[in-house]
């Protein structure tokens, strides 16, 4: 058996993980869900996952320096932001850290997983 | 467009006029019209994010609120501009509109309806708010689906907060909660020290008086004469979407004049200890908690129990539960009395599967009024089964059949009167406990095991997952016939199939907008539905089994048990606080109340919407420009006539640049007018031969008259004559037809540069009854969507938009449009059946197929 795609989700809205995990799980990914970046950032501590789904802007925490973080510990993991507050500047900003994609709140389940999808292709591609 | 704009601003430069120049005001039109779009767009995407495809948060409802009032506001000071005032009431109506959202964004909930108390006859899940969910689905089992119910009444939210205003109650519940969550009060004295404040208090006399009146009136009694009644709560959230089974207090064997003491008991138990922890638990706001109250007259049952229409444990096992003993249902519920224990197939004809009778030594009785007893069960009656077969057979039917209605499992109480007829006491979702809920990534499968009928087509109106036998719709399908639990299957998204929502499983059609009307009512009774597959009804037929997930936009052939069971393990949207908020904001937005402008409602203060706003505002703008470019002198610079045609069609011309070559002393003539959608649309209102199949049989002319109402002479009063305005230029045309009880907006952009050519196109009114009224607008639904319309169904109102076309195209369906304002002028009147809409519609093509061999 091939092993799923692991996606880690984070963002503090926690209706975002709430809709987002029963669909991707449906869809056969992996995933695990955080509303607190702390959580989130002692559990990539401890694994690797291969699909990162952050917030950009959260109350209390920087989504961007958690996606740093996870780049810089795993180059290979690829990041997809999704915000509520899209503006050119922080998407910019989050593509020169490496980030694949990034999604305007509010979003469809498909474009998500259309995303999630070419995220995928490359990974197993490289 | 833009060249269009400069006009006018160049115009509103010229500082030698003083007085505001018509096309300043024709701007401050313009501006209103295009706010209208906004906010009419902005409400139906709203809308369209409770199909549960896509993910929002609490974040975008405000942001919409506030941009909604925004523009809102914006409409009225134009309005007020256009009008020198006309209408400063509109802004009261729009504060309390502001204030109300604000209030619901901040987390309250308002009562939808005034009144404390409601009989079941006007109950229904439309005011949950009011009257909580265990009110509302006893009163729709009844009134919707003819199930023998108690006579009762509820006791609404805002007889609520009229208590709790009246006695100052918020303030102490809030603080001893406070305490709780800090850990500075034990809950069983918050809890305690809460419910005794609450008994305390004095209900508002109005209420007391409301309940007593009430009950005296739906039984029937006077005053001295003995009723008996079970009070029990109704709270907000209890039923609909999460299950405080058991926590709230009921009261039985209440007399008339016990009610309203009754009433302050149940209200009491919503601070419970169990009710206060499991609130904790669950995604509940302190302002959500409010409770409705169910008054019921008690059925002195011979028996009593309880029906889970799937086994929790395992739902695979296709059965139903029964639980039932003797006397009335409170032990049975409370778990107090050993009980009748009947397994059943959930397939007809429901096979029982196991039967175990038990000793049942005592019952609870309703001895006359106000005394409930335990009695010893009669001797041979102690081992005899509590239900015949005959009920049992009744009831695994209706439980079905509340499934099919309430979409989810069903847990239903109910009770076996003297005439050993069954009645229902309340039907609620039930919660299956799975071991192993299965789990997601299972599914990824299916396609193997189950022959996929279509995937990746259509669009979701209404996410989720619904199975069941295909319908139909034919040319000559009668709804009526429409079976209970089946997939409805339909060309088109019809508003008209909105009448068999309580019954359908699911919707799907081959063409059909999620912004569209039908969509709107899927989302609001929570009916999954796919829209614009493109050919379900050629691939589906009546009768076939399918299954539809509607987020993977896959139809199977079959029922998928998988996801069948899946789906009954699934998190309902509803679940969640943000799909909560938003339908009740959109409460305060999305409904137009405001359907005839000559209704009496049609007023600043009948705004109960911001949609009713925006239409009041939209129609008073047009009554407006109209009157000003009429019935006032216009400035030099604007040339302006009637129009001289062979067809007495009362239309004012006014160019703003461009539209007309000269104006003749008497008037224009068709020839004047070098404006190129005008000339389209006349072309299309004259097209020869339209006029025989017009429904009165008239020649053109005497049509054309009756179009008018009355004869355009500028001395009649502007109540007499037709109102019918065209302001045009050489690439724009806005035009508003009022032609008898009809209203027609147009208003088009045309020009070489496609990416500013848009048409909109708005139709409304008519004097038929409903039916015909809207086959009307279904015919014209299914035309314009054909050629290419965005379409938006507002009761009988409808909405068309087209853009970015190039010339050519659009200005077919300008020729369109005018053959379609020519003759659905009484077209409601002549739509005497429905195979009447296939036939125009074909007419109206074989038409544009002809001229455009022209």
């Amino acid at each position: 058996m091939t092993e799923l795609t692991s996606i880690l989700i984070l963002d503090d809205e926690p209706i975002v993980s709430k809709r987002l995990k029963p669909s991707l799980e449906k869809k056969g990914y992996e995933v695990e869900s955080f509303t607190r970046s702390a959580d989130a950032l002692q559990r990539i501590q401890e694994r690797r996952f291969n699909i990162v789904i952050t917030d950009l802007k959260m109350e209390g925490v920087d989504g961007m320096h958690f996606l740093t973080e996870v780049k810089e510990k795993f180059p290979e993991t690829e990041v997809i932001v999704i915000t509520g507050f899209a503006t050119m500047a922080t998407a910019k900003e989050s593509f020169t850290k490496g980030v694949f994609d990034f999604l305007a709140k509010p979003f469809k389940l498909g474009e998500i997983a259309e995303v999630i999808a070419k995220a995928e292709r490359k990974i197993k591609e490289s | 467009m833009r060249n269009f704009l400069q006009q006018v601003g160049q115009l509103f430069s010229k500082k030698e006029q003083i007085s505001v120049p018509f096309k300043v005001l024709f701007a401050d039109f313009k501006k209103s019209l295009e706010l209208n779009n906004q906010i009419l767009d902005i409400i139906a995407d709203a809308n369209n994010k409770l199909s549960g495809d896509y993910i929002f948060d609490e974040q975008y409802i405000h942001t919409t609120c506030s941009q909604l009032t925004g523009l809102v506001r914006e409409l009225i000071v134009i309005i007020n501009h256009l009008t020198s005032q006309k209408y400063p009431e509109l802004f009261t109506s729009f504060h309390h509109l502001e204030e109300d959202l604000e209030a619901i964004l901040n987390g309250r909930i308002l009562c939808p309806v005034p009144e404390f108390i409601l009989p079941y006859s006007l109950v229904n899940r439309d005011i949950i708010d009011a009257v909580g969910g265990k009110n509302a689905h006893i009163a729709e089992m009844g009134s919707q689906l003819n199930l023998q119910i108690p006579v009762g009444f509820a006791i609404t939210t805002a007889a609520f907060t009229s208590f709790w205003k009246e006695n100052n109650l918020e303030e102490i519940v809030t603080k001893t909660c406070n305490d709780w969550q800090q850990g500075t009060l034990a809950i069983e004295a918050a809890s305690a020290t809460i419910q005794q404040v609450i008994l305390q208090a004095t209900l508002p006399k109005k209420l007391e008086q409301d309940i007593v009146n009430t009950a005296l009136q739906i039984t029937g009694k006077r005053k001295d004469e003995k009723a008996c009644f079970a009070v029990r709560s109704s709270a907000l959230g209890e039923d609909d979407v999460s299950s405080f089974a058991g926590q709230y207090r009921s009261c039985l064997g209440i007399t008339i004049e016990e009610l309203p003491n009754a009433y302050k008991k149940v209200v009491a138990s919503l601070y419970s200890e169990e009710a206060m922890e499991y609130r904790l638990n669950k995604d509940f706001r302190p302002e959500e908690i409010m409770m409705a109250v169910a008054c019921q007259l008690m059925i002195p049952a011979k028996a009593s129990g309880v029906l889970y229409t799937y086994d929790p444990l395992q739902p695979e096992a296709e059965t139903m539960i029964i639980s039932s003993a003797w006397g009335l249902g409170e032990p049975i519920v409370s778990g107090e009395v050993p009980t009748d224990h009947f397994i059943l197939q959930r397939q007809s004809p429901h096979k029982e599967i196991e039967m175990k009778i038990v000793r049942k030594d005592s019952s609870m009785i309703l001895q006359g009024c106000g005394s409930i007893d335990t009695e010893t069960v009669r001797e041979d009656m102690r081992t005899e089964p509590s239900l015949k077969t005959q009920q049992l057979q009744e009831l695994a039917g209706k439980g079905l059949l509340l499934e099919k209605y309430f979409k989810t499992p069903q847990d239903v109480e109910f009770a076996i009167d003297q005439n050993d007829q069954v009645v229902f006491l309340q039907s609620r979702q039930l919660h299956l406990q799975h071991e192993k809920p299965p789990r997601a990534c299972d599914l990824t499968g299916l396609g193997g095991k189950y022959q996929i009928l279509m995937r990746g087509n259509g669009a979701a109106a209404m996410e989720g997952i619904a199975s069941g036998p295909v319908w139909i719709l034919e040319q000559d399908s009668d709804l009526k016939e429409f079976p209970m639990g089946a997939i409805l299957v339909a060309r088109h998204a019809s508003p008209q199939l909105a009448r068999v929502i309580h019954k359908a499983a699911g919707f799907i059609t081959d063409i059909g907008s999620t912004t569209g009307h039908l969509a709107t009512v899927a989302r609001e009774f929570r009916v999954p539905a796919l829209f614009n597959v493109e050919n379900a009804t050629s691939i589906l037929t009546t009768g076939q089994e399918i299954t539809m997930d509607i987020e993977c936009l896959t139809i199977y052939d079959g029922i998928v048990k998988e996801l069948h069971y899946y789906n009954l393990n699934e998190e309902s949207v509803e679940d969640m606080y943000e799909y909560r908020l938003l339908r009740r904001v959109l409460k305060k937005i999305e409904p137009l109340n405001l359907f005839d402008p000559n209704g009496e409602n049609f007023t600043p203060q009948g705004c109960k919407t911001y949609h009713d706003l925006t239409r009041f505002i939209h129609q008073k703008a047009v009554e407006t420009i109209i009157d000003i470019s009429f019935y006032h002198a216009h400035q030099r610079s604007t040339q302006a006539g009637q129009l001289l045609w062979e067809f007495p069609l009362d239309l004012i011309l006014i160019d703003v640049g461009g539209g007309i070559e000269g104006v003749h002393e008497k008037g224009i003539q068709a020839e004047q007018i070098s404006s190129v959608p005008m000339q389209e649309l006349l072309k299309g209102m004259s097209w020869p031969g339209m006029w025989d199949m017009s429904p009165a049989g008239v020649d053109f002319s005497s049509f054309m008259a009756s179009l008018t109402r009355t004869a355009p002479t500028r001395n009649s009063t502007p109540e007499d004559v037709g109102r019918n305005l065209a302001v045009v230029s050489a690439e724009y045309t806005n035009i508003n037809f009022r032609l008898g009880y009809h209203f027609t907006v147009i208003d088009a952009y045309i020009s070489d540069n496609l990416l500013d050519n848009h048409i909109y196109f708005r139709f409304s009114g008519g004097v038929t009854e409903t039916t015909r009224r809207s086959r009307r607008i279904r015919l014209l639904g299914d035309i314009l969507s054909h050629y290419d319309f965005f379409i938006e169904l507002h009761g009988d109102i409808i909405v068309a938009r087209l853009k970015r076309m190039d010339k050519k195209s659009m200005l077919r369906r300008l020729f369109l449009l005018g053959l379609l304002v020519a003759f659905t002028r009484q077209l409601d009147v002549k739509m005497i059946n429905d195979s009447k809409i296939h036939e125009y519609f074909e007419h109206i093509k074989t038409i544009m197929e002809e001229s455009n061999n022209d």
